[in-house]
């Protein structure tokens, strides 16, 4: 019985929970749960066969790769900064038109000095050559902001990973510059951060997504195709 | 086995030419990858924390235990050393093992530059007799040439700075090459904007701390930024200049003659003599030995000479031994400084 069921994840919270709900309300699909709002499990009256199951976005990528949940709904970015083991096992059926934002680079205003990345990379190198110490990027994206770092030449630097408000970084110690995603850039400026010239990590939204192990299950494609009309 | 009974072959060979056989430690302390390689190499790291919160890892290659061994065992004299074993790195190729089987030998506080130099490449070629490969190619080059080139050239410090520190990233450092043409790291419009901010911050506290830089750090490096020429006239013929030389490959024995010529076409004051290489003779027919200025770009840590020792297999030449001077290595993972020249084998073409 539960084989012939299709799990999909969705957001948990915010306005990513928001908008992906709004796509099954504009079908006529509307979700319910037994166990009232705090209920982490939902179902809907038209479609038996299918159960909703509220993640975390990063859970909800987690669970695609092992088949857990067959049909997801989440961010770009988190699926690229993913491992490489678990993106390979997930499908991207259609780019959502909610949810966008930019990862990028973003430094102290004052560093009047630094506008690109190779004015990075010098004071990256002065950090190690003066004050004895890699420059330490905060951020929740370490495998893209990694990748970007070196694609740029910038080599001698440091990751420190960061639950949230990681804008406040470069203020509190913990490192000197940050990487984030970003909608509008008025958290950054609020926090007396800018964006590097050239420090556009990644473009990012919202999209649907199907697990490469659900391929075969009955009734996949048609939720499908109903999900991304 | 058979590489178990091969690689205690190449050893006693390298042992009898007066190298004592040491031991390594497999796990290392994370933070010195991380200061002689930044990120770049973490992600192929097999790392774990201990009960003290030290990030530990696998080691990720044979030279950086061996001197750490040495730094730690406070030895100030030469020291002849050699030692087999495995490394471990992630992959990210399906085909590629994670376990990668090596044979190094080194000779640490090397005083003697150009006798140690080739007291390596001879050792190494012994390997090479002793070895069932029959076609190879000796490729020998020196980043000093590089460098001594750069220095020479009329371009702003700047851009010295940063075509040594990225000769080692091909493509990025061809991006940059470009970037040289036209001097366009510099947007005459935010400099204007921000001339009047730097004006009232050179009024304030030139102590005070903004993410970890003094505003007299900030404000010193804008005014050399500045200063330094927006655009100089010979950015395309550098450019060109570089390109040309990283260009050139000869046999050994003709190298002053192609790079001397090289240099005084283009009006550079280097010469390079004859013994500058630390080879000069050939006696073995199916190896040829040659001079690439751009030879192991690749591996960032050498300092100095660099040499590679590619084999036939399957009409294709692969690396079987490549090895050179790391005199800055010790100094990039923090400690003193302690000259250093080496090689290591590639076991795992056995396989």
């Amino acid at each position: 019985m539960t084989k012939n069921i299709i799990n999909i994840g969705l957001p948990s919270k915010g306005r990513l929970k928001h908008d992906t709900i709004n796509i099954f309300k504009k079908k006529k699909l509307n979700i319910y749960s037994e166990r009232g709002e705090r209920d982490l499990f939902g179902y809907i009256k038209k479609l038996p066969n299918v159960k909703i199951i509220y993640l975390h976005a990063r859970e909800c990528i987690e669970q695609l790769s092992l088949g857990n949940i067959d049909i997801g709904f989440s961010g770009y970015d988190l699926l690229k900064e993913s491992e490489f083991n678990i993106q390979k096992d997930i499908l991207i059926k259609k780019r959502l038109n909610f949810g966008h934002g930019t990862v990028v680079l973003a430094i102290a205003d004052l560093w009047l000095d630094v506008q690109t990345l190779l004015d990075l990379d010098e004071v990256a190198d002065e950090f190690k050559k003066k004050k004895k110490r890699l420059l330490r990027v905060a951020t929740k994206y370490p495998n893209l902001t990694r990748q970007f770092l070196y694609s740029k030449g910038v080599t001698q630097f440091q990751l420190v990973q960061s639950l949230g408000s990681t804008e406040v970084a470069p203020f509190t110690g913990t490192a000197e510059i940050i990487s984030d995603i970003t909608s509008t850039g008025a958290t950054l400026k609020a926090n007396n951060l800018r964006v590097l010239k050239d420090g556009e990590i990644l473009k990012s939204q919202a999209c649907l997504m199907q697990s490469k192990l659900s391929n075969k299950k009955a009734g996949i494609k048609k939720i499908i195709s109903l999900l991304s009309k | 086995m058979k590489s178990k009974k091969l690689s205690e072959k190449i050893l006693r060979s390298i042992k009898s030419r007066g190298f004592k056989v040491i031991e390594l430690d497999s796990v290392i302390e994370t933070k010195y990858i991380l200061q002689r390689s930044g990120e770049k190499f973490k992600k192929f790291l097999f790392s774990f924390y201990d009960l003290n919160g030290k990030e530990l890892c696998l080691r990720p290659d044979l030279t950086v235990s061996s001197v750490l061994r040495f730094i730690q065992n406070k030895a100030n004299r030469k020291e002849k050393v050699c030692y087999s074993g495995e490394a471990f790195r992630k992959t990210y190729q399906k085909k590629d093992s994670f376990i990668k089987n090596q044979i190094g030998f080194e000779i640490l506080g090397s005083n003697n530059r150009q006798k140690d130099d080739k007291e390596i490449i001879d050792t190494s070629l012994n390997i090479l007799r002793n070895s069932p490969f029959k076609k190879s190619v000796l490729k020998i080059g020196n980043v000093e040439l590089f460098n001594l080139l750069i220095e020479k050239l009329d371009i702003p410090t700047r851009w010295r700075n940063r075509l040594k520190r990225h000769y080692w990233n091909e493509s990025y450092f061809n991006e940059l090459l470009k970037r040289l043409e036209t001097n366009s790291d510099i947007d005459p419009v935010f400099v204007e904007i921000d001339k009047s901010r730097f004006l009232k911050m050179r009024k304030d506290n030139q102590n005070k701390i903004v993410a970890g830089r003094s505003y007299h750090e900030i404000l010193d490096r804008f005014d050399m930024k500045i200063k330094d020429p927006r655009k100089t006239p010979t950015g395309k013929s550098n450019s060109k200049i570089i390109k040309e030389f990283l260009k050139i490959k000869c046999p050994l024995e003709k190298a002053p003659k192609v790079l001397n010529p090289f240099f005084k076409k283009n009006k550079i004051n280097i010469i390079v003599e004859k013994g500058f290489f630390p080879l000069s003779k050939n006696n073995n027919k199916n190896l040829r030995i040659e001079f690439s200025a751009a030879n192991g770009r690749e591996v960032e840590f050498y300092s100095s000479m660099i040499f590679s020792v590619e084999v036939k297999i399957r009409s294709k030449f692969r690396n079987f031994i490549s090895g050179g001077r790391y005199d800055q290595l010790t100094t990039n993972l923090g400690f003193r400084k302690v000259s250093a020249v080496g090689a290591a084998v590639n076991m795992n073409l056995y396989d």
